[in-house]
């Protein structure tokens, strides 16, 4: 075990990423922050309509839309790969719809099958044409932030370059960022109750399939660098730490950034501590996080629950009368 | 046995799916780089498979099957009690569990992985129970942030294992994808009894299993202890994914679980032959990824052993019975179908009416003013009718003359029509001019018990609401114009 | 704890006494101090608005949801140890009627109570359950799939398995709940029977109307027992208010069934 997890060393594993790598670490940080954003953004309407598995099923189908655009473009350009997700994410979206509608399977079991069919063979063509798509099966799985910052750089300014993958997760998370704010009352009302949106004029529907097509496209630009797992927990994580700390969307939305943040830095000093996959800790410390807030929520936490059923007595109904027998 | 799909089709049904793959691989082994090999070396893998004299191919062969039945057993408990993304979240939270049971002496100890796995995955479920009792969060974020946070802390420790001096030769990240190659003896053995343990334990315990999937407040009720009945099965499902994990891996598992059952589910309505279909399901896609698996060095088992499941529920979501979507539409078809007929011989009826059944054949063009229809549609609809020996058709196809059997179905179904519409009026104080278009309706689904019933009931009553004559059983069989009279009218319908 | 077992006249103890039950969710109180004693052979009607704890109370009477306060002794003994002699209908929509079994399977499940722990249902067990529906007139459909029944027929299915737990108390929610005039007929019809061979009923009812027609004795209740009696002394528009509260749709509904009743 001790050779397994090191001496936490405080010079070494807080104060030296930043001191002397600082240069490779800010890109894996913001790489994860930007990915846990818009993941966390789109993920708090998946889970007020219900649907955060729906989000894991997209996230692990996205698989093979990115690996045949591989294969049909010979490229890893940006245009294919986002076609090629959103295409699967569409197919999966409907398997799912399909499969319940059509036949008496419930939409638990109809979305477990759709995604595995689906991320198996995604797997299957990765392992066939490995040499070609230049993924691997455990990339796919936990990525390889760590080489975020030494991917091919798009010069920006003269003096200021970021890598493409941390670029164009910027860019996805800043998107996201501009629909919430711009769309807020429609995504509010439409996750809320879709029958009174379509009876303001909002396409219920529209908005679904939109909120499925966005989802798509911050699953695949993510993918790359930090793996499928990264993306299932950064559409739940941040957002459910969030629930349990407030009850208003706009809070909820703020507080979704800020578990990002924390959990992306937090992420990387835990992995140079442990010398693990650092998407992995990233999820780590959003799971902590988690636990923190279920725990010591001042709304409704384990402890102010603990401390409420220990106070608690009855309070016999008022306004009834009882009429003695 | 299930009368819906006897073994021996789904043994069929196993060796097309291997010829399938086998033919996709031979004709892929041109263009493809697996690897350094070539086609031959494909076939001779396959040759090498199918003579079974490799122990690594009985192991994984043997493996894959136990852990088939195993998943299709215990899938169909969490299928039918809408517990599915259950059986996802269980299987990723075993990771932590895998990886902890490695480092108990840093090796690949089957029994120290199975007790670490189950131990995770009962620690993960029962997580989701604590966070769906305790926050206001809804049961599938629940699922998904257990999920999310077991398994990234497994792939934390797998990474961590990778960079131990023994740690590259370990084997703990085929756990991700599963490598059937890899079962050893020992790991068959451990499927063996677990596979037999959980085929007991639902054995001896089915009755309370089934009510407890059922209707848990009869079943405590009636006495059973739910709650061990639950967690029992629990256990179990943890048993089932952590024997299937070497073979499947950690990612697929629930698909092993989910979908041969959704399969079994489409096929059957007891849940005994369900267990026993899904089981068989499991078998055979087990089966079937070992064997494409083992045909390049490089290829995982369990997306192969999940594509296996899906084609058995393809099938069986296109094709069953009861339940299948092509059978159903094909069902409304034919449905469809049968009604317009039934409509097209009711109009003729009421042409023949209108002119008091002079014994002439009926006229397209009559048909197309009678029904407002053009006259390609009539003549397509008259000849449906001839293809079904109602009806033949004279004079370049342009008259119609009823069959005995086609006058027969035409009188029923006008007399469908006039007898409900009488009953509403009389029985159901519906007002005449409203009931029509019910009848329309009803006509074709009156069963012919649910007639004489009717007849009855309305004391064989000749006339309809509107004034018009009922045709009754003697009018068809002697394919008379109907009336009250009795008379031997001869041949109004019948081929002059 | 002897002094607390009532006794009928005959001798054995009531069917079903409730003490001082209280329910809880969360902090909110459903039920609060309910005491009833329920004599034997009686069909008893639990009747009051939505969110009354109407169900809360039978499902709390059969242990199935933890109560605050009090206890539910059954035949003199708490249910646990005396299971054999409650039948339960649930509400319809408390099932999946999509499960793969079939009406002669749903049926059985009634006679589990009476097997052992590894015992299959034995051929006497089968003659039970098809005597069970027949008497519900379900017979002809006992190897449906039960997702091919109509919603009366569901319910009837329903009845027949409580029957075949040849039990002597029987809980029953909403058994009326979207069903056809025919088989609610029926279902009262068997109700009678069953009281008159010396069972106990206790039913769930939400329409006030019938209910008068439909029981002998009536649970008025709104979280607490507003009264519990024989129907005729019960059924009185003071107490109906009472039970009622200020609803007025409800009220009028009252006062027309009251007005029928003189």
């Amino acid at each position: 075990m001790s050779e397994l997890i090191p001496p936490f060393d405080w010079q070494q594993h807080v104060i030296a990423p930043w001191t002397e790598g600082f240069g490779a670490n800010i890109w894996i940080v913001l790489m994860g922050f930007f990915v846990a954003t818009a993941c966390g953004l789109v993920g708090n309407y998946l889970m007020m309509r219900r649907m955060a598995l729906v989000g894991d099923a997209i996230s692990h189908s996205v698989l093979p839309g990115i690996a045949i655009a591989f294969l049909l473009s010979h490229s890893r350009g940006t245009v294919p790969m986002f076609i090629g997700a959103l295409v699967a994410g569409m197919i999966t979206t409907i398997l799912i719809e399909v499969i319940h509608k059509k036949s008496r399977v419930k939409q638990d079991a109809a979305i477990g099958i759709a995604f595995t069919t689906l991320f198996a063979i995604g797997v299957i063509l990765i392992s066939l044409y490995a040499s070609q798509v230049d993924l691997d099966q455990e990339c796919v799985l936990y990525g390889e932030i760590a080489f975020v910052p030494f991917g091919e750089p798009v010069q920006l300014t003269d003096a200021f370059s970021a890598p493409v993958p941390v670029f164009r997760m910027g860019i996805v998370a800043v998107i996201t960022l501009i629909f919430v704010v711009l769309f807020y009352k429609q995504l509010l009302v439409s996750s809320f109750d879709a029958g009174l949106a379509t009876s303001l004029g909002i396409n219920a529907t529209f908005v679904h399939y939109a909120l499925m097509c966005w989802l798509s496209i911050t699953v695949v630009s993510a993918f790359e660098s930090v793996g499928a797992i990264l993306v299932i927990a950064m559409l739940i994580l941040p957002g459910a730490t969030a629930f349990l700390l407030s009850h208003r969307l706009p809070v909820i939305h703020a507080l979704t950034v800020l578990m990002a943040a924390l959990s992306s830095l937090l992420g990387l000093h835990l992995a140079t501590w442990l010398d693990c996959s650092m998407a992995g800790a990233m999820v780590v410390m959003a799971s902590v996080l988690f636990v923190l807030a279920w725990i010591f929520s001042p709304l409704d936490g384990l402890l102010v629950r603990w401390v409420r059923q220990r106070k608690l007595h009855l309070e016999p109904p008022e306004e009834i009368i009882v009429v003695p027998k | 046995m299930s009368r819906h799909h006897p073994p021996s089709t789904i043994n069929c049904l196993r060796y097309v799916l291997i010829a399938l793959g086998l033919l996709w691989f031979g004709l892929d082994g041109h263009a493809a780089k697996i690897g350094e090999m070539s086609d031959t070396t494909v076939l001779e893998q396959a040759g090498r498979f199918f003579t079974f004299q490799d122990p690594a191919v009985r192991y994984a062969l043997l493996g894959s099957m136990l852990l088939g039945i195993c998943c299709g057993v215990m899938g169909s408990f969490i299928v039918v009690r809408k517990l599915a993304l259950v059986g996802d979240a269980l299987s990723h939270a075993v990771l932590p569990g895998v990886a902890l049971g490695f480092l108990w002496n840093t090796s690949k100890d089957p029994v120290a992985i199975f007790i670490g796995a189950t131990i995770a995955g009962l620690i993960g479920t029962a997580a989701v129970g604590a966070i769906k009792h305790t926050t206001k969060l809804k049961e599938d974020a629940a699922l998904g942030l257990v999920l999310a946070a077991f398994f990234s802390v497994g792939i934390c420790m797998v990474t961590m294992i990778q960079r131990l001096p023994t740690g590259n030769k370990s084997g703990v990240d085929k756990f991700l994808f599963g490598q059937a190659a890899a079962l050893g003896a020992n790991d068959v053995k451990l499927m063996a009894i677990i596979t037999v343990v959980t085929l007991l334990v639902i054995g001896l315990f089915y009755k309370q299993f089934l009510v407890t999937s059922f209707d848990a407040g009869f079943a405590r009720v009636t006495g059973v202890p739910v709650q061990v009945m639950h967690y029992t099965l629990m256990l179990m499902l943890a048993f089932a994914v952590v024997i299937a994990l070497q073979a499947v891996g950690v990612v697929l598992v629930s698909a092993m679980l989910i979908t041969p059952a959704a399969a079994a589910y489409l096929l059957t309505d007891r849940l005994h032959r369900m267990l026993i279909l899904a089981a068989i399901f499991g078998m055979a896609s087990g089966a079937a990824g070992a064997f494409m698996s083992f045909l390049g060095p490089s290829l995982p088992t369990g997306p192969f052993m999940v594509l296996g499941g899906s084609a058995v529920f393809g099938a069986a979501f296109l094709f069953a019975p009861q339940h299948g979507v092509i059978m159903r539409w094909w069902r409304r078809r034919s449905r469809s179908l049968r009604v317009q007929r039934e409509n097209t011989l009711k109009s003729i009826y009421h042409v023949l009416e209108a002119r008091d059944f002079k014994p002439e054949g009926v006229t397209a063009k009559e048909l197309a003013e009678k029904r407002r229809e053009t006259l390609e549609d009539i003549l397509g609809q008259l000849r449906e009718l001839r293809r079904h020996d109602l009806a033949t058709l004279q004079d370049d196809e342009q008259t119609v003359f009823l069959t005995p059997d086609g006058w027969q179905r035409a009188c029923a179904i006008v007399r469908n029509h006039r007898l409900w519409e009488l009953y509403l009026t009389n029985a159901a104080q519906v007002a005449a001019d409203h009931v029509h278009e019910d009848a329309e309706k009803i006509e074709h689904v009156l069963g012919e018990d649910v007639v004489r019933q009717l007849e009855k009931r309305l004391n064989y009553a000749t006339h309809d609401p509107h004034g018009k004559l009922i045709p009754g059983e003697a009018d068809m069989l002697r394919g008379s114009a109907p009336s009250e009279r009795i008379t031997d009218a001869v041949g109004y319908g019948k081929r002059t | 704890m002897s002094a607390n077992i009532s006794t009928t006249t005959s001798g054995e103890a009531a069917p079903l006494e409730i003490h001082d039950l209280t329910v809880a969710y969360q902090k909110k109180p459903v039920l609060w101090g309910v005491d009833v004693t329920v004599p034997k052979g009686n069909l008893v009607g639990i009747v009051g608005p939505n969110g009354a704890g109407k169900s809360t109370l039978i499902k709390a009477a059969m242990g199935l949801l933890p109560v605050s306060s009090g206890w539910v002794k059954v035949f003199g003994t708490p249910l646990k140890e005396n299971f054999r002699r409650v039948g339960y209908v649930p509400q319809r929509e408390s099932v999946d009627w999509d499960f793969p079994v079939n009406v002669m399977d749903l049926v059985l499940m009634g006679r589990y109570g009476h097997l052992g722990v590894f015992q299959r249902p034995t051929k006497r067990d089968r003659e039970i359950a098809k005597e069970c529906l027949d008497k519900v007139k379900m017979l002809p459909y006992a190897n449906r799939q039960i997702a091919n029944l109509s919603g009366g027929q569901q319910q009837r299915v329903f009845l027949a398995r409580a029957l075949a737990q040849e039990a002597d108390l029987y809980f029953m929610d909403e058994p009326f709940a979207g069903v056809d005039a025919a088989t609610e007929a029926a279902i009262i019809e068997l109700l009678h029977e069953l009281k008159s061979k010396g069972k106990t009923l206790l039913v769930v009812h939400h329409d006030l109307p019938t209910a008068r027609n439909y029981f002998d004795m009536l649970l008025l209740l709104n979280m607490r027992v507003v009264a519990f009696g024989p129907t005729e002394e019960v059924f009185t528009y003071e107490l109906l208010q009472k039970t009622y509260g200020g609803r007025l749709t409800i009220l009028s509904e009252v006062a027309e069934a009251v007005r029928t009743k003189t």
